[in-house]
């Protein structure tokens, strides 16, 4: 156990803001052991409904314990701010790897990497009866070790009520810009009586297969209503290679579902250096049936967490296979004595502790 | 029903005169008088085909029966539909649907949030309806700011309200609920509920009172008609629209107005006394709620609301039938005494021994689902064919009579879900789906 004492910590990066703006992750160094955690500092003041998304966070963190979902360590409050406590994932989270790094998508063997741990982490949430709701490449942390963790537990949900199995029916809590819903399963989106269920997250992961695989998200440059009719009506996503993505013409409709939403795809040159890329390449066979499999319409076909694990697609992961490796060109998070702000941050919590009055006498 | 929904045209086909229908006749081709009928499907010759507005069809008709003794053979093929346009129409953020209900200052339609993809229902006010309410506008006004500030799980959420100066109208966003409990009780047998499902309401019906009595708001019209129940199942007490914020600096939760709805009112305000409890004016409504709910039948009934709030104000309540058991009894007697004083508060009712144990289900007895006179029985969106309409324009548009049996030929007359529909991936199904946006099956051809 962490100690819940901000001076224990020593800030040493910035690693990303997120949650709309409400979150900041800094990279820190936890002075009595010299451990590299990760500080996600929560200004909670900005809206009461957060918070008691973020107490949920919390609460089914400490209650799961898995080697794929990224651990709780510990958390406290230090002026106005919430700070919770994660190990360092020294490689940042997929999505940060695709737009830094692998803007036409990770190579097919760390992708099997990748999804094998996914698909741990959502066999043990599935056995514990939790339903992710919004598995994507940004909650896959990639580790020093090279394994993945799941995070964004705060949309989670539990299908258990009253000591009974239910199925669950409404949208997950809305993230700022509703980002979340590209990877949502249809019968989710649907909202109706029949509800949904853990399947719901193998949807997910069929999306988060295309998006390690291509670098894009599928449906990120369609308006959403259309997203939602599109799935209602069971088009699928792809992966992108020779076989799905014929180089010389190019129908409207892919063109607008596939265009990278970030970086390369703002230009007309990297589009197009794109399109080369995904033409020319060859993903396996048995790629393309996974990722099919997992994004089919009706719920009741799609294959379990355990039946995706012992998918013919895991069988090229030999076990001296390890993802850094694989992932070479990315740098792993590393103290910046150059990031102002983060120094300057630092400079206002001393203040703040100034500041603070030990002995208050009435 | 709009009688241009659908037409007659032949006298020996006919679709039925169903709300669902969704199709009018564009035109009909001019009826060939030879028997050899050999016209070719597809695009007719513009000069074969003589364009007929609504009264020209009208007279057609008239036509035909003065001439009665003459029919046309009119193939099958050149009967040619236009598929009812789902005009998708979106007020601010928000798609709109079909109606879900209607009432007596306006409608109530199912809305998509398009950025989030949320299911609500927004209740839409005319103001021009709203004055010929009694208290109508200021209800509203009240209702609004009630609604802004509660927010329990069992209190129906104001999600937006938008007005449209031009139009005279305003629109109270809510939360998407599939029922309310007077619709599931008047479609179940003996018109109540299994006490197990009695129980599970009245539960969440006594947190959500807990909650609005705990602000100081009195809803004062408490009943089944406006409990209503999510997708998920959660009671949602709704209609704030005679509610009262009581003066948080009184001790006392004294009101001095009534307006709810007869059957469910106390004996204090029958009588018309001056000042009243308000938080034991929802205690009694919702003992009447709890009696309906579990026995089909009301404490005090009469032919008309005169002789009801009669009965009401002078007489005793009708005694909760044996058959509900002696701790059901019991909690009714209580909540449904005649003094004010002795009805007990939230707390006391929720450590009572029926609230306490849940009743277990009968032999016989089955869960009432939700179900709206309008919607599917899984209450799918109505939405989406709207969004099929606005995203896939160049769906087809028009079809023909013998398509339509041929449609009919193939589906039979099962609903076909749209993950059938999806799973089976031929263009052509798509294309129809497009056509009749899953409305088929509820044509009944001859």
């Amino acid at each position: 156990m962490l100690n819940p004492d901000i001076n224990d910590y020593q800030l040493t990066s910035i690693i990303t803001e997120c949650c709309g703006g409400i979150a900041v992750v800094y990279s820190a160094l936890y002075k009595p052991t010299d451990r590299n955690v990760a500080l996600k500092r929560y200004f909670v003041d900005k809206s009461k409904e957060k918070a008691t998304l973020i107490q949920q966070d919390i609460m089914i963190r400490k209650e799961l314990q898995h080697p794929n979902i990224l651990p709780y360590l510990t958390s406290f409050v230090h002026g106005k701010e919430l700070y919770v406590v994660s190990p360092l994932m020294t490689f940042g989270s997929c999505r940060d790897i695709l737009d830094r790094y692998f803007h036409e998508g990770l190579p097919e063997l760390a992708c099997a990497l990748i999804l094998r741990d996914v698909l741990l982490a959502l066999q043990y949430l599935h056995r514990q009866l939790y339903v992710h709701r919004s598995v994507r490449a940004s909650h896959v942390l990639i580790g020093a070790d090279g394994l993945a963790r799941l995070s964004g537990l705060r949309s989670a949900a539990s299908m258990m009520s009253r000591g009974r199995r239910r199925t669950l029916h409404l949208l997950p809590p809305p993230d700022h810009d509703n980002a979340n819903l590209m990877w949502l399963s249809p019968e989710l989106l649907e909202q109706n009586l029949k509800g949904y269920d853990e399947r719901s997250d193998i949807y997910s992961l069929g999306v988060v297969c295309c998006e390690l695989a291509n670098g894009a998200v599928p449906f990120a440059e369609v308006p959403t209503t259309l997203m939602l009719t599109e799935k209602v009506r069971g088009s699928r996503p792809q992966l992108l290679d020779c076989s799905t993505f014929p180089e010389p013409s190019l129908d409207d409709e892919m063109k607008s579902m596939y265009n990278t939403d970030s970086g390369v795809g703002d230009t007309a040159e990297g589009e197009a250096r794109l399109r080369r890329v995904y033409a020319a390449r060859k993903l396996s066979d048995s790629f393309h049936h996974l990722s099919d499999m997992a994004l089919q319409r009706d719920p009741e076909k799609r294959p379990s967490a355990t039946q995706l694990l012992n998918h013919a697609f895991f069988r090229q992961v030999r076990r001296s296979d390890c993802l850094p490796g694989l992932i070479g060109r990315v740098k792993p998070i590393k103290p910046d004595p150059n990031d102002m702000s983060a120094l300057l941050l630092q400079q206002k919590m001393s203040d703040m502790e100034i500041e603070k009055i030990e002995d208050w006498d009435f | 029903m709009d009688p241009r929904m659908c037409r007659k045209i032949s006298s020996s086909e006919s679709l039925p005169e169903d709300e669902n229908v969704e199709y009018e006749v564009s035109n009909i081709m001019a009826p060939q008088e030879s028997e050899e009928n050999f016209l070719i499907e597809g695009s007719p010759e513009p000069n074969s085909v003589t364009w007929l507005d609504d009264d020209q069809i009208d007279e057609l008709d008239l036509n035909l029966d003065q001439t009665n003794l003459l029919f046309h053979r009119v193939d099958s093929a050149d009967i040619i539909y236009r598929s009812k346009k789902k005009k998708c129409k979106m007020v601010g953020k928000y798609v709109m649907g079909d109606v879900l209900g209607e009432g007596s200052y306006g409608k109530v339609k199912e809305m998509l949030d398009s950025e989030s993809l949320c299911r609500r229902a927004v209740k839409i006010l005319k103001k021009r309806k709203l004055r010929r309410i009694p208290n109508g506008e200021q209800n509203v006004q009240r209702e609004i700011q009630l609604l802004r500030i509660l927010r329990h799980k069992n209190v129906i959420e104001l999600v937006d309200v938008m007005y449209n100066d031009e139009k005279q109208k305003m629109y109270l966003v809510m939360e998407f609920c599939v029922g309310v409990l007077q619709d599931m009780l008047e479609a179940s047998p003996g018109k109540k509920f299994p006490q197990k499902q009695a129980h599970n309401y009245f539960t969440q019906l006594l947190d959500g009172l807990e909650y609005l009595h705990g602000q100081g708001v009195v809803h004062k019209d408490i009943k089944p008609g406006n409990l209503l129940l999510t997708l998920d199942q959660t009671l949602k007490i709704t209609d704030f629209g005679v509610a009262e914020a009581l003066d948080m600096f009184s001790p006392e939760d004294t009101c001095y107005t009534g307006q709810g709805s007869p059957a469910f009112q106390p004996p204090e305000i029958a009588n018309g006394a001056e000042q009243f409890s308000g938080t034991k004016v929802d205690i009694w409504s919702s003992g009447v709620t709890l009696y309906n709910m579990t026995t089909g039948r009301y404490p005090y009934e009469g032919d008309n609301v005169y002789r009801l709030l009669e009965a009401i104000g002078r007489g005793e309540p009708a005694p909760p039938p044996p058959a509900l058991g002696p701790a059901l009894g019991a909690l009714l007697t209580h909540m449904l005494k005649r003094d004010p004083a002795l009805r007990p508060s939230v707390h006391q009712i929720k450590r009572h021994a029926w609230v306490q144990a849940q009743p277990p289900l009968e032999p016989g007895e089955r869960f009432i689902q939700p179900r709206s006179r309008r919607s599917d029985e899984l209450h799918t969106s109505t939405v989406i064919p709207y969004l099929v309409e606005r995203h896939y324009a160049s769906a087809q548009e028009y079809f023909t009579e013998r398509d339509l049996r041929n449609d009919m030929g193939e589906g039979g007359s099962r609903t076909m879900s749209t993950a059938e529909l999806s799973d089976g991936e031929s263009t052509q199904q798509k294309r129809r789906w497009h056509s009749s946006c899953g409305r088929l099956p509820s044509c009944r051809l001859t």
